[in-house]
């Protein structure tokens, strides 16, 4: 039953919801419309620390069309709540006014319910609101005497060693010791967070910009204690998570006790200015990273140290060492992670947590070790390989690190183009720099179902593939409908696929790069399931389509479920994607504006479901890289302790011109160990590791180390030529 | 959005007729900075006076062959003129390397005058800021200012102006012509348009308050030859400038004739250098007079706490913008 049709898995097909979105016929969680539906405006705190001591709502309550103004002193009690925050995890619950503290500045302390979005906005700018401000902490560098060690890192241990690192310093041909900061940066989906909650009786239903279905439905059944059977959640598109949408926040739960308290449906939809402040952000990382190799290139010692920030209430930090840790082979590895406090929101997961600001410490100092080696960087990662997790003595299910390297030096001419002198080519006012990076993300899988419906008219089959899967811009909807026509051997367009509805089978949801993975090897447990189960009903062990078999069993119609789930095994292997980055910069010499000229990436990630989406994938994920790299940061007002930049005209993401040429190599790859589709996820192995190869590359032109991200042309005039 | 009373004049005089004289009244133009501002609570007017299509939308040659750009025809039909694209070509430049297509599509030749600065602490209502709030002091002097303005800022604002379009129209020594209610009109030189900060930090401009943009006026094309506008940013395309500078050059040979220089987000006008274009004048281009000239015109900055590096950017972006100017033709 396995013969492939054209459009099956691994065709380049386009987007099944392509035309509805282009159409703006894709209804997105803003977009359902109900009669009576009221509309809800957040307030935010105006400082970062202290507590409210009055609220004079009075002005805001006589305007036209408001309908409630909800503060923590008539909030309803949150029974989920308390008096504690949990850590962040993907399901944790969402408190919000339960009490007049504040804890940093944009927190939410209050919403505005009216009959329109423009009232309920106005009347929330007339809410006076006043304090008892405490000095708040809000400056990283002045609080690095209160750092601590976490229990955990985002669930990985805090710290991990092995061998001696002091020793394998000394024992060291070449060696640096180096420090480099990410900055405060913010995820931004172009699809803004919203929650329309309606509540009837004691069942409420929730349209939410989500990645996480079931999470939301866990979130919102928690935060208000009541059953999870009477939580609906629906998210039929998602614009765009980038891990901000794991977890449904505080916003969510405003606009479903404002619905409660008005007794109407209510759409709350957060700002772009809030987004700054309402939905995470990833945190400032200042990483310490020490490397020792021999004369020959050998790693005899990895160091790697991180220190970050969280917030009052929760703690959450990115383990920027995961990559390190297992990367090369070293037998002397010593990886940290620290923490402290400051009055800024909890920061979360975002676009590769770990990866994306550990890639950069890590390959930007393997870069700055092959310049003190006098070695090509790409043979330093060649020599350091291994096929063993030097962090668990596990094998890996398949590694073809050096296989990505080496394609993608070919395609490149990296031999040819690469010269180990920086400012070795200028063009006019331009200098020319190469770079490479070596990346690798974890390739999860997790317990996924589905269920596949098939009718019969005729000859004619169609199937209709339900789960509360979500696409959140990825591509999810067109992979599942090649998987069903792969497994039933359907063409496409007889296939339906629905999803992002909590009533559908259980999916792990959009996140950490599991996705592809775990929903399509669910859709085809339940497609197997439904062929086995045809066969019984028919009577036969033959292969017949399954148009035959349905006429056989004399059905119309079918329905049958299918879950997948790692066996055993899976925990036996170290399972991973990898990839090779190589790119070629032009750097400004006066001013110091750099120009991405061309970028080549290529992966290694098990089977490609659609070629096309999955460029797509890394399209995006290398547009992030080139954000972090170049143009991203927020900044943090030094005396009120705010993100002073909170628009798109002072957080800069990339634009198309930014880009340059990009090419995307997949590496075949077959690894059934990871699922037995053999399917890896992607969406964050296209981050991981490209700020380095960026920031490799400007050292490359022009003898400049640029360690603190962004690379703005101010830093690039500022920092001085070393080499 | 606060509620405002919306008008629609069907001529210049029933326009300035409308206006209430006072702070509570703006004229909308393509809406793409007022309406902005409106909807974060920062600009909070009770009128708003439409005038995008009040017929100021030609281009026309004047007397002494010059051009006069109608107030309310928009940046790209602007830019992309004929006329313009021929003669004043550094006004192109500066124009086009602005916002987006569908900004530039938008926003009207007299409301580029009128934008407002990009200073953060403008835009936050919770933050402090003279140019918002009069009296509620300057974060930015103490606080995230590397953005801020190295020239005649003062200690109650530090903002800069945010236009491409109105450094070049410095550089070519323009005048805006501007109509009032009494149905006189004046006219006032480019240079004198804007204003710095000092204590009133609330005005951006010397136009009296009521008094309408009808056209901008250039002079005689000097430039059409030899001229560059370098805007220097952190992202390619629809980020405003760090630092920008406006140059046009008149050359016989290899020497220059007449200049016409304005830099641009370095103060809270255009920052037009007009001893160092009498500098430039009757001398030969090369690079190291480009750099005595830069020296010049950088010599009167005072960085802040964070934005020193905006002189040393300034000076090369200038030399730059300079070489690039001469070598063209």
């Amino acid at each position: 039953m396995e013969t492939k049709t054209k459009t099956g898995i691994g065709n380049p097909i386009s987007r099944l919801e392509g035309k509805l979105k282009v159409m703006g016929k894709a209804k997105y969680s803003s977009e359902f419309s109900f009669e009576n539906l009221a509309f809800a405006q957040g307030i935010q705190s105006t400082i970062a620390s202290g507590r409210i001591t009055a609220i004079d709502t009075s002005e805001a309550e006589k305007q036209e069309g408001v309908l409630k103004i909800i503060t923590y002193q008539n909030a309803l009690e949150l029974k989920g709540y308390n008096g504690r925050f949990e850590s962040p995890s993907t399901k944790g619950i969402s408190p919000s006014l339960q009490t007049p503290e504040i804890h940093f500045y944009g927190e939410y302390i209050g919403v505005v319910v009216a009959e329109t979005f423009e009232q309920a906005r106005y009347a929330a700018n007339l809410i006076k609101v006043t304090y008892a401000e405490d000095q708040h902490k809000t400056n990283f560098e002045e609080h690095l005497d209160s750092v601590y060690k976490p229990d955990k890192a985002n669930g990985n241990p805090a710290d991990t060693s092995w061998g001696d690192l002091e020793a394998g310093l000394n024992q060291a041909a070449a060696k640096i010791d180096v420090t480099y900061n990410t900055p405060i940066e913010h995820h931004h989906p172009m699809e803004l967070h919203n929650i329309i909650a309606v509540w009837e009786g004691d069942k409420v239903t929730a349209y939410a910009s989500t990645q996480m279905v079931e999470n939301a439905v866990t979130t919102i059944a928690e935060t208000f204690q009541m059953p999870k059977e009477n939580v609906r959640v629906i998210t039929p598109y998602v614009g765009g998570g980038f891990g901000s949408k794991l977890q449904l926040r505080e916003h969510a739960t405003l606009g479903i006790m404002a619905a409660k308290m008005v007794d109407r449906p209510v759409q709350l939809t957060v700002t772009r200015h809030e987004m700054f402040t309402a939905i995470g952000f990833r945190q400032h990382n200042r990483q310490r990273m020490r490397l020792g190799a021999d004369q020959d290139g050998n790693l005899t010692a990895v160091g790697h140290d991180t220190t970050s920030h969280t917030s009052f209430t929760e703690e959450f930090q990115e383990t920027c060492g995961l990559m390190t840790r297992m990367l090369y082979k070293t037998p002397n590895s010593l990886v940290t992670h620290r923490l402290m406090k400051l009055n800024l929101p909890s920061p979360r997961w975002m676009r590769a947590p770990g990866e994306a600001p550990g890639s950069f410490a890590l390959e930007s100092a393997m870069d700055e070790l092959a310049h003190e080696l006098r070695m090509d960087p790409a043979e330093l990662r060649i020599q350091n390989d291994t096929q063993v997790d030097p962090s668990n003595d596990k094998p890996f299910s398949s590694r073809q690190l050096v296989e990505c390297i080496r394609i993608g030096a070919k395609k490149f001419d990296w031999k040819n183009k690469w010269n180990p002198k920086p400012g070795h080519t200028q063009k006019d006012n331009w200098m020319v720099g190469y770079g490479m990076s070596a990346s690798s993300r974890a390739a999860p899988y997790l317990k996924s179902s589905a269920e596949v419906t098939l009718k019969r008219d005729g000859d004619a089959v169609t199937a209709v593939l339900k789960t509360d899967a979500t696409d959140i811009g990825t591509g999810t909807y067109t992979i599942l409908g090649q998987t069903v026509a792969e497994t039933l051997n359907l063409d496409i367009k007889d296939v339906q696929v629905e999803l992002g509805d909590s009533k559908f089978p259980v999916s792990p949801g959009s996140g950490g790069s599991w996705g592809a993975a775990s929903f399509a090897n669910g859709t085809r447990e339940a497609c197997l399931n439904a062929i086995n189960n045809l066969k019984t009903l028919a009577s036969t062990d033959e292969d017949l389509t399954v148009a035959e078999l349905m006429k056989q069993a004399k059905l119309n119609e079918l329905t049958a479920t299918g879950t997948a789930a790692p066996t055993e095994e899976f925990d036996d292997y170290s399972v991973y994607s990898f990839g090779a980055n190589f790119c070629e910069v032009w750097v400004d010499k006066d001013t110091g504006m750099v120009r991405l000229e061309h970028f080549v990436n290529v992966a290694s990630a098990g089977k490609i479901l659609n070629p096309k989406t999955a460029y797509g994938q890394i399209i995006g994920g290398i547009t992030w890289g080139v954000g972090q790299a170049l143009t991203e940061h927020s900044e943090v007002e030094p005396n009120h302790g705010n993100f002073i930049t909170r628009s798109f005209a002072d957080y800069h993401v990339p634009v198309n011109l930014d880009l340059g040429k990009i090419d995307v190599v997949f590496v075949p790859e077959e690894d059934y160990i990871a699922n037995p589709m053999g399917v890896k996820g992607i969406g964050e192995l296209g981050i991981t590791s490209i700020a380095a190869a960026i920031g490799n590359a400007v050292f490359n032109a022009t003898g400049r180390r640029v360690r603190d991200l962004p690379i703005t042309p101010q830093k690039v005039i500022t920092t001085p030529v070393t080499a | 959005m606060r509620p405002f009373q919306f008008h629609c004049p069907s001529s210049a005089a029933e326009a300035l007729q409308k206006h209430s004289r006072d702070q509570k009244t703006h004229y909308l133009g393509g809406g793409t900075n007022l309406i902005d501002l409106m909807k974060e609570d920062v600009e909070r007017p009770d009128h708003l006076i439409e005038v995008a299509d009040l017929p100021f939308k030609e281009i026309t040659q004047t007397a002494n062959g010059g051009l006069m750009l109608g107030a309310t025809l928009n940046n790209n039909k602007t830019a992309n003129h004929r006329l313009v694209r021929k003669n004043f070509p550094l006004l192109t430049m500066a124009m086009l390397s602005a916002a987006t297509e569908q900004i530039r599509n938008m926003a009207t030749n007299g409301g580029n005058l009128l934008q407002r600065t990009r200073c953060p602490y403008y835009f936050e209502t919770s933050m402090p800021c003279n140019k918002r709030e009069p009296g509620s002091g300057c974060g930015a002097l103490n606080g995230a200012n590397s953005k801020s303005a190295i020239f005649g800022w003062s200690e109650s604002c530090v903002a800069t102006h945010p236009s491409d379009m109105c450094v070049a129209l410095a550089a070519l020594n323009a005048k805006v012509h501007v109509e009032q209610a009494d149905g006189s009109s004046r006219v006032i030189p480019f240079t004198e348009f804007h204003r710095l900060p000092g204590d009133q930090p609330e005005k951006d401009t010397n136009l009296e308050t009521g008094e309408l943009i009808t056209g901008i006026e250039l002079p005689k094309s000097e430039f059409p030859d030899h001229y560059y506008y370098y805007k220097v940013r952190e992202r390619s395309s629809y980020a405003f400038a760090l630092v920008s500078a406006a140059v046009g050059l008149q050359m016989q040979g290899n020497t220059i004739i007449k200049a016409g220089l304005a830099l641009g987000k370095v103060a809270h006008k255009p920052w037009k250098l007009e001893n160092v274009e009498r500098f430039l004048e009757g001398k030969e281009a090369s690079l190291s007079t480009f750099e005595a000239a830069a020296e010049l015109a950088f010599e009167d900055a005072q960085p802040l706490s964070k934005n020193e590096y905006k002189i040393e950017l300034g000076k090369k972006t200038l030399v730059q913008a300079l070489v690039r100017a001469a070598a063209r033709s």
